[in-house]
């Protein structure tokens, strides 16, 4: 048996393969869901209920994919140059720290004054942070893996500095309550993020925003020079200085572009969903990293990276519907492991084929 | 090469369409079961098999189910993050028709504010917070009181005086038991000094060994905590030295070294405001269980543990019960010798809930 590389791709294989694959992981998950004595039929039915079809199910998916789709949108931005930015999980934070900034400091403004500032502020704080393992790279060829990686902790734990173990400006100290267990000052309600409630499906403003940053990179990356080069100097660094392009210019753009867009993820979870600094929720939640599997499901196409968003979210809610006293959460990971893992396999067969030769 | 990347994408729309086809054409056809039994869920911050404080409620289901058998289905969600996942996970246990939901880590409380406002007819029970409204109920233990006593078995079992002590957050809640569990070892060894060392998470048994050690090797031949996990105990048995638990009885992880715990036994609660919610007399309720009404209590003695140090532990655990003992009343030094209750002066609840300084004899910090 050899497997070797397809020379051409045929269209109808990016079709098969993924449905293959993901057929592939309920016929193993069966398996697994019989021999630890649950009716596989009925748990995947309540999977799909949960996730998506149950009542106000795809309501709770968006409001779990919204964070995930920036962050996948943020390591698609970076990775389409072959930039690797780990730090989408302290950007996120970074976003967080000054949108809940904005939010508090504008209090009694007009709410889309507040809004467009919680927008502004997450996308700077992000972007600042992505500036700096940025200028390392671009000035001193640091790898920007390590680099943004680490700052991840350090983000985090000035995130937990904030609310824990300083008085700072976030931290809530006013009251009975907030002596009993530290937490962030909750945002006036001008500074709540809108919704809009379309047939009882709720979309949260920072998941329109993210459809529509979405759009732009699509656009940005397939319909201007800006992402023409970007992509040459992704695939050939050298290729792309010979062409005269500014690749330390666009290292640092890239980078910047790609903080700024997981610093929104940061301000919508605070302006959306949590609407005061949560260190404990955010650091646990490893909304970065799986930002990361995200764009990779997804191929780096920025609209596949909103839907894959919101299968993982949907994956994610169906998890704690599925678990309970006769299901084991342990069972659920080994489900989601397996959907993930065919999902990521099969698209070995998409670039390579086997043979079954001697 | 353009429209090379759009294919690549494509398949994954597609299967994310044909999921939700399937999804469909199967939710169309489902059918609602109705039946008798009273639905009641429990919500966790760790795994429902911890060995320690999401354990400790866990039994307390299983003892409703166990009373209530068939009258009664139990559920429970384990690892549940704090955040929005927390709402989303409650409103998917009202869909599936629980009418009364125990939520057992302070990080719920929003969540679990936000859903007693909008689903009037479930009632909400909340463990370690402080907001309380009309179907949302407050319910703790005086922990405290069940730590001082495993403080002194601690005390007892020193011979350095140097207890290492390993705690979640600097949270008044944990400064409490950390001051009780001093308070207790000063009565068995004066002048015993309890070391801290903050973890910062509830349940993290990485860091709970590391914390472990740590204390080990400052000097601490005795280990207590006030964290979830038994990874501190499992040290303390391999380098051999006592261990004080905290939430369950955890003595299987460390045998030889196991000291006592101090316990929590929701089972009788939770069965009370079951029953109550079932019968319709629910009422809300601000409860904190002692070791009068069991709430609190000790886990049985380890090997160690000697006759009289059992028989010191009863005289107290006896004197709490009566009233005529309370570890919070004064005199109480903080850590630099000043006076914070005078004598005469007991500590309220309320004041418990905002304790914010450690006493004397502990080194740490109090701001973690």
């Amino acid at each position: 048996m050899r497997i070797e590389r397809r020379l051409r791709q045929p269209w109808w294989l990016t079709i098969v393969v993924p449905v293959l694959s993901i057929v592939v992981a309920f016929v193993l998950s069966a398996f697994v869901l019989l021999l630890t004595g649950h009716p596989p039929l009925r748990s995947f039915h309540r999977l799909f209920d949960a996730a998506f079809t149950g009542n106000g199910a795809l309501s709770e998916s968006v409001v779990s994919a919204t964070p995930l789709a920036f962050t996948g949108l943020a390591a698609a931005v970076a990775f389409r140059m072959n930039l690797f930015n780990i730090g989408g999980e302290g950007q996120l934070y970074a976003g967080a720290i000054m949108g809940a900034t904005a939010g508090l400091l504008l209090a009694g403004s007009p709410s889309p004054l507040i809004f467009a500032a919680m927008i502004a502020a997450g996308a700077v704080g992000g972007a600042l942070l992505a500036a700096i393992p940025a200028i390392l790279r671009a000035f001193f060829s640091t790898n920007e893996i390590i680099t943004s990686l680490m700052l991840n902790y350090v983000v985090g734990l000035v995130l937990e500095y904030l609310i824990f173990d300083s008085h700072s400006y976030l931290r809530d100290t006013s009251g009975f309550e907030a002596n009993v267990f530290p937490q962030g000052k909750t945002l006036p309600d001008e500074a709540t993020w809108s919704s809009w409630n379309i047939h009882g499906l709720v979309l949260p403003l920072g998941f329109v925003l993210s459809i529509a940053v979405a759009g732009f990179v699509w656009v940005l990356y397939s319909r201007t020079r800006f992402g023409f080069e970007v992509q040459v100097i992704g695939d050939s660094v050298r290729a792309g200085r010979y062409a005269g392009m500014r690749t330390r210019r666009k290292i640092l753009a890239v980078m910047c572009l790609s903080g700024a867009i997981a610093g929104l993820g940061g301000a919508s979870q605070t302006g959306d969903f949590r609407h005061q600094l949560d260190p404990r929720g955010l650091r646990s939640a490893n909304y970065g990293y799986t930002g990361i599997v995200i764009a990779a499901l997804a191929r780096y196409n920025p609209f596949a990276v909103v839907l894959v968003a919101l299968l993982l979210g949907g994956l994610q809610n169906a998890g704690f519907t599925l678990q309970g006293a006769d299901f084991p959460a342990g069972l659920v990971g080994v489900m989601q492991g397996l959907i993930l893992f065919c999902a990521l396999g099969g698209e070995l067969f998409v670039r390579y084929r086997v043979r079954f030769a001697w | 090469m353009k429209k090379r990347r759009f294919a690549l994408g494509l398949p994954f729309v597609l299967a994310a369409a044909l999921i939700l086809a399937l999804g469909v054409s199967n939710g169309s056809a489902r059918t609602q079961k109705h039946s008798a039994a009273i639905k009641a869920a429990w919500i966790y911050v760790g795994p429902h098999n911890d060995g320690g404080w999401s354990q400790s409620h866990d039994k307390g289901r299983l003892y409703v189910q166990s009373k209530l058998g068939s009258d009664v289905q139990t559920t429970f969600k384990e690892n549940v993050p704090e955040g929005p996942q927390v709402a989303q996970v409650i409103e998917g246990l009202i869909r599936d028709g629980n009418k009364i939901i125990f939520a057992t880590s302070f990080g719920f409380q929003g969540a679990m504010v936000a859903a007693a406002k909008k689903h009037p007819d479930v009632k909400f029970e909340m463990a370690t917070g402080t907001a309380q409204s009309k179907n949302m109920a407050e319910y703790f233990g005086a922990g405290e009181d069940a730590i001082y006593l495993s403080g002194m078995a601690a005390g007892a079992a020193t011979k350095k005086g140097v207890i290492g002590y390993v705690v979640p957050f600097a949270i008044p809640e944990v400064i409490r038991h950390a001051n009780a569990f001093a308070l207790g070892a000063q009565a068995m060894h004066p002048g015993v000094k309890v070391r801290l060392i903050w973890t910062n998470s509830w349940f993290s048994p990485d860091k709970e060994t590391q914390a472990a050690q740590s204390l080990h090797t400052a000097g601490s031949d005795v280990l207590g905590q006030n964290v979830d996990s038994p990874a501190a105990g499992q040290y303390a048995e391999k380098k051999g030295i006592p261990w004080v638990g905290y939430d369950s009885d955890a003595r299987k992880f460390a045998p030889k070294q196991w000291l006592t715990a101090a316990i929590y036994n929701w089972g009788p609660y939770y069965l009370r405001k079951t029953k109550a919610a079932m019968g319709g007399t629910w009422k809300t309720n601000f409860y904190y269980g002692n070791l009068k009404d069991k709430m609190v209590g000790l886990a049985p003695y380890g090997p160690k543990v000697t006759a009289k140090t059992k028989k010191a532990i009863a005289t107290k655990r006896a004197a709490l019960i009566k009233g005529t003992f309370y570890e919070f009343a004064g005199p109480l030094y903080d850590q630099k010798g000043k006076l914070r209750v005078p004598k005469g002066k007991r500590m309220s609840v309320k004041d418990l809930y905002g304790m914010t300084w450690l006493v004397k004899g502990v080194v740490g910090s109090a701001k973690g």
